[in-house]
């Protein structure tokens, strides 16, 4: 094999990108390192803002042009220089040489044109006669039905996971060297995007294109990746083959990392997930020795130097004490779990021993109707989103429901605190203050132009709390979220997105309801952050005896939060259970499929 | 000169077409997979604000200062004859009365410019208010409103200023009012499709779920929200009512003479175009240069606001 052959599809050394602003220069990149070897696929994962995507983008040439970036260092597409290059070199690369697959496959087809032609253009080919045959077979291997069908079709007829793979047919259409995926999967649905990751990985490995998968997920790394690669203030800390990083990772973050993910193996509803205490380093600060130092459980003195690589076992670690982390520590709990909680509250004793219980829900039915196909069809059958749900939240209880979009969980929760009137049926709830609910992006749900603390003690006036004791309450709550005070004074834009979801907890249990309304709440946050929201929920349903109706479609969150499993497809429930016995004895396919679907850390390593 | 005051759709559509602002701390990269106009650079963006702010500060000092800087008086006549060339002392010279052309222009530029702000803010005031209430209240309020809102929409400025001035007679201030009695319309319909477009977003949501009453709702968590098109929408309109009202003078439905309004003074001199030029081009070089600084702030605003 000649020297030429072996050369990497990507070589990325010492790579620092510097976005230059006048708000302050931010250090997106400060020195990565990764290689990916021909036909390989490599994961690279990391939290938001940790570079990943900019080392993506980089390699793709794409970087923003505002703010300003500046790049040193090397990366090398199939040897060639792309950092050097031109713009008209970039782009001719790309497309041949380097593809992209992107998160929202929706904003990156044009909503304007046939699949066939976007594909058409994919393939280089203008004006070379007919090409369709060619474009369904593409289609087709792309696990798409009926491909001449669908490549007639707008994008916003196809759904998000068949957008997905017509975007993997036009990356894999030319057979380029290396395809980046950023978060490819991120958006859709979990049971879809278990069969989208293996295919655009199934794709690319029968063509013999590497693939660099940026993802937050170390699961979906897990799934498919030949080595992974983490990174962490701008730096890849560790790369190396996927099993060993999952087994035996060599560099504290790792560990930390490994460790906050709720696993389906984990103890339930415990609110004991290990948490990475701190912040990242603000990319905007020049960094001084190791990056992940005040964070790391192990850090000595040593660690204010920069961190020397360490190559070992064919693995890259950056790192001055690698190895000296096995098991991250468990933060002392404020409250344990497992007491008997809630039982024995006053706000939910009657007649001195039976608790009532927080909400209960029957036959409930949600219908939306459907606009007629023209004026004088006759009326369509409604949308029957919540088509009979029963449902019972103990007093202090914990019940998720799980189910991906469109099973109507969502429209649950809605008619459950009152935000739309159910179609038939009852809702009883529980005394105490009115059911809250904290939504998916906790950013939208805050008033962007109100300082959190006026947005927390409006629920305060309206129950008439006098307005001297507010301030205090406010204080007071913002503390028992994990917030200093002082993010009162501070409107929601200023926050990290783990900080707002924690002001909007505030807000909700101010005044403590009988029952906390959660739709996704983690769903948007990076592991180690949605580790400490699970944590802190497990831990109000503790201290102050809320129950907890707890929405999502990751069962494994499920399981850090809930004693109890609903599994909800199509508006009804179709499994319902203790947490354990879901995961022990799943009765449904669907749950079945459900639990199949979530990457698993355990089986990978 | 075009009588169209009718408004051409400004890309404030994009911003009530509910792009509130982002919140968020780090913005997500915006990926560019195609090449577009670079955006300005932190040094150019700054000389931005300034290069709006100095015409718009400019103008409106002027208009306030009109009285002090003027060398004579509006309508008096001056001791060196009519259609006099352009002097020292006369910089724009006289028209064919003999008054002093550059006084005129000063008292000229007082009264759009003033004008322009008052409709504007008289519009926003009460369009605004109309919009807010369609939008929180819905139902049957919102589509009598809004309907009532079309209505105006539909009446043609000129049109309407005929009318008004048929029936209580010419002067400025009537025509400013038959320009508010337009104009209005235009806010109502930003603020109220922002109001709603707000109200079923999760913040409006978690509010209701607070417990907080309709009232505040509206005005704490709704109303800020529609600010910022609204801002947008005014600093653009300002170039657009300088226009409007100079139009109408120009077919004589604005300030009777010998009032100095910009449109009128070019109106009344075209006919000396030719060998005395002055008279006609200082008021519409005044009117292009007031337009001018108006849109310069408006597509800067535009540009802030947008990008949130």
């Amino acid at each position: 094999m000649s020297i030429i052959e072996r050369r990497p599809a990507l070589e990325v050394e010492d790579l620092h990108v510097t976005f230059r602003s006048p708000a302050g220069d931010v250090q997106a990149l400060r020195g990565a390192t990764l290689t990916v070897g021909r036909g390989e696929i490599v994961g690279l994962v990391g939290e938001s803002g940790s570079g990943k995507t900019v080392l993506g983008l980089t390699a793709l040439g794409l970087l923003p042009r505002t703010p300003h970036p500046e790049v040193t260092g090397t990366v090398r597409l199939d040897g060639e220089d792309m950092v050097a290059a031109s713009e008209d070199e970039r782009r001719a690369r790309r497309g041949s040489y380097i593809t992209a697959v992107f998160q929202d496959p929706m904003g990156s087809l044009n909503p304007s044109m046939r699949i066939q032609a976007q594909v058409a253009e994919a393939l280089g080919g203008e004006g070379e006669g007919d090409q369709s045959e060619l474009i369904h077979e593409l289609l087709a291997h792309t696990g798409i039905p009926e491909p001449d069908v669908k490549a007639r079709c707008y994008p916003h007829e196809l759904s998000g996971g068949l957008r997905q793979r017509v975007m993997i047919a036009m990356a894999l259409a030319r057979n380029p060297r290396l395809v980046v995926a950023d978060e490819p999967t991120t958006a859709l649905d979990v049971t879809v995007q278990a069969r989208v990751l293996d295919l655009l990985a199934g794709a690319a490995r029968e063509r013999g294109v590497a693939l660099l998968l940026v993802t937050h997920d170390l699961g979906v790394a897990a799934r498919v990746c030949d080595r992974i690669a983490v990174a962490y203030a701008g730096k890849v800390v560790e790369i190396g083959r996927a099993a060993q990083i999952l087994s035996r990772p060599r560099h504290p973050y790792t560990v930390g990392l490994l460790a906050s993910r709720p696993r389906l193996d984990g103890s339930i509803a415990g609110g004991d997930l290990p948490t990475l205490p701190g912040q990242p380093p603000d990319p905007r600060s020049p960094a001084v020795g190791c990056a992940f130092a005040a964070r790391c459980p192990v850090a000595d003195e040593q660690c204010a130097a920069p961190a020397p690589v360490v190559l070992e076992e064919g693995r890259r670690c950056e790192c001055h004490r690698p190895g000296a982390l096995e098991t991250w520590p468990l933060a002392p709990l404020r409250v344990r779990s497992g007491e008997p909680v809630g039982i024995g509250h006053p706000l939910h004793v009657a007649n001195g021993s039976i608790p009532i219980p927080a909400l209960v829900v029957e036959d409930l039915e949600c219908h939306f109707p459907r606009p007629r196909r023209h004026p004088l069809a006759s009326a369509p059958e409604p949308l029957r989103a919540v088509a009979g749900i029963s449902l019972r939240v103990p007093a202090a209880g914990s019940l998720a429901i799980v189910g991906e979009s469109g099973s109507g969980k969502s429209t649950l929760l809605r008619a459950v605190v009152g935000l739309l009137t159910p179609t038939a049926g009852t809702i009883t709830l529980g005394p105490g203050a009115s059911p809250q609910l904290i939504f998916q992006d906790a950013g939208a749900s805050l008033t962007p132009w109100m300082p959190v603390g006026a947005q927390i003690s409006e629920r305060l006036a309206t129950l008439n709390v006098p307005r001297a004791e507010r301030a205090a309450r406010v204080a007071s709550t913002l503390e028992s979220v994990g917030l200093p005070a002082e993010v009162a004074a501070v409107v929601p834009r200023k926050l990290s997105g783990g900080q707002r979801q924690r002001a909007a907890i505030a807000r909700a249990i101010v005044v403590p309801p009988a029952l906390l309304a959660c739709d996704e709440p983690v769903s948007a946050l990076d592991v180690s952050l949605a580790a400490q929201v699970l944590n802190l929920l497990c831990e109000l349903r503790a201290t102050l005896g809320i129950a907890l109706l707890f929405v999502t479609h990751d069962l494994a969150a499920a399981r850090a939060v809930a004693d109890e499993v609903a599994v909800v497809k199509e508006g009804i429930v179709v499994e319902h259970a203790a947490t354990e016995q879901i995961f022990i004895s799943p009765q449904h396919p669907y749950t079945r499929e459900l639990i199949a679907a979530v990457p698993d850390l355990a089986e990978a390593a | 000169m075009s009588l169209a005051v009718d408004r051409r759709v400004t890309p404030v559509a994009a911003v009530a077409a509910g792009k509130p602002e982002s919140v968020g701390g780090p913005q997500p990269l915006r990926l560019r997979l195609w090449r577009g106009r670079p955006l300005a650079s932190a040094g150019n963006q700054r000389a931005g604000v300034v290069a709006a702010l100095i015409p718009v500060g400019a103008m409106t000092l002027v208009a306030l200062a009109a009285p002090l800087l003027a060398t004579h008086t509006a309508t008096g006549v001056t001791t060196i004859g009519p259609l006099h060339a352009p002097t020292f002392s006369y910089p724009f010279g006289t028209d064919d009365i003999g008054r002093d052309v550059f006084s005129r222009v000063l008292y000229g530029i007082r009264e759009s410019w003033l004008g322009a702000i008052g409709v504007i803010a008289v519009g926003a005031l009460f369009g605004g208010l109309l919009g807010a209430l369609a939008g929180a209240i819905g139902g049957f309020v919102d589509t009598v409103l809004m309907r009532l809102t079309d209505l105006f929409l539909a009446l043609p400025a000129p049109v309407l200023a005929i009318a008004v001035i048929a029936s209580i007679g010419p002067s400025l201030f009537h025509t400013l009012l038959a320009l508010s009695i337009v104009w209005w319309p235009w806010y109502a319909r930003i603020v109220r499709g922002e109001v709603r477009a707000l109200a079923s977003r999760p913040h409006a949501e978690a509010a209701r779920l607070a417990g907080v009453g309709r009232v505040r709702l509206v005005v704490r968590h709704l109303v800020p929200g529609a600010l910022a098109p609204v801002i947008v929408t005014m600093s653009l309109d300002v170039g657009n009512l300088i226009l409007a009202l100079s139009s109408l003078s120009f077919i004589g439905l604005g300030a009777p003479p010998p009032a100095p309004e910009l449109g009128a003074m070019s109106s009344q001199g075209l006919e000396y175009l030719f060998g005395h030029a002055w008279v006609p081009l200082a008021p519409a070089a005044a009117v292009a240069l007031l337009a001018l600084a108006a849109n310069l702030i408006g597509d800067h605003a535009n540009r802030r606001l947008d990008k949130g």
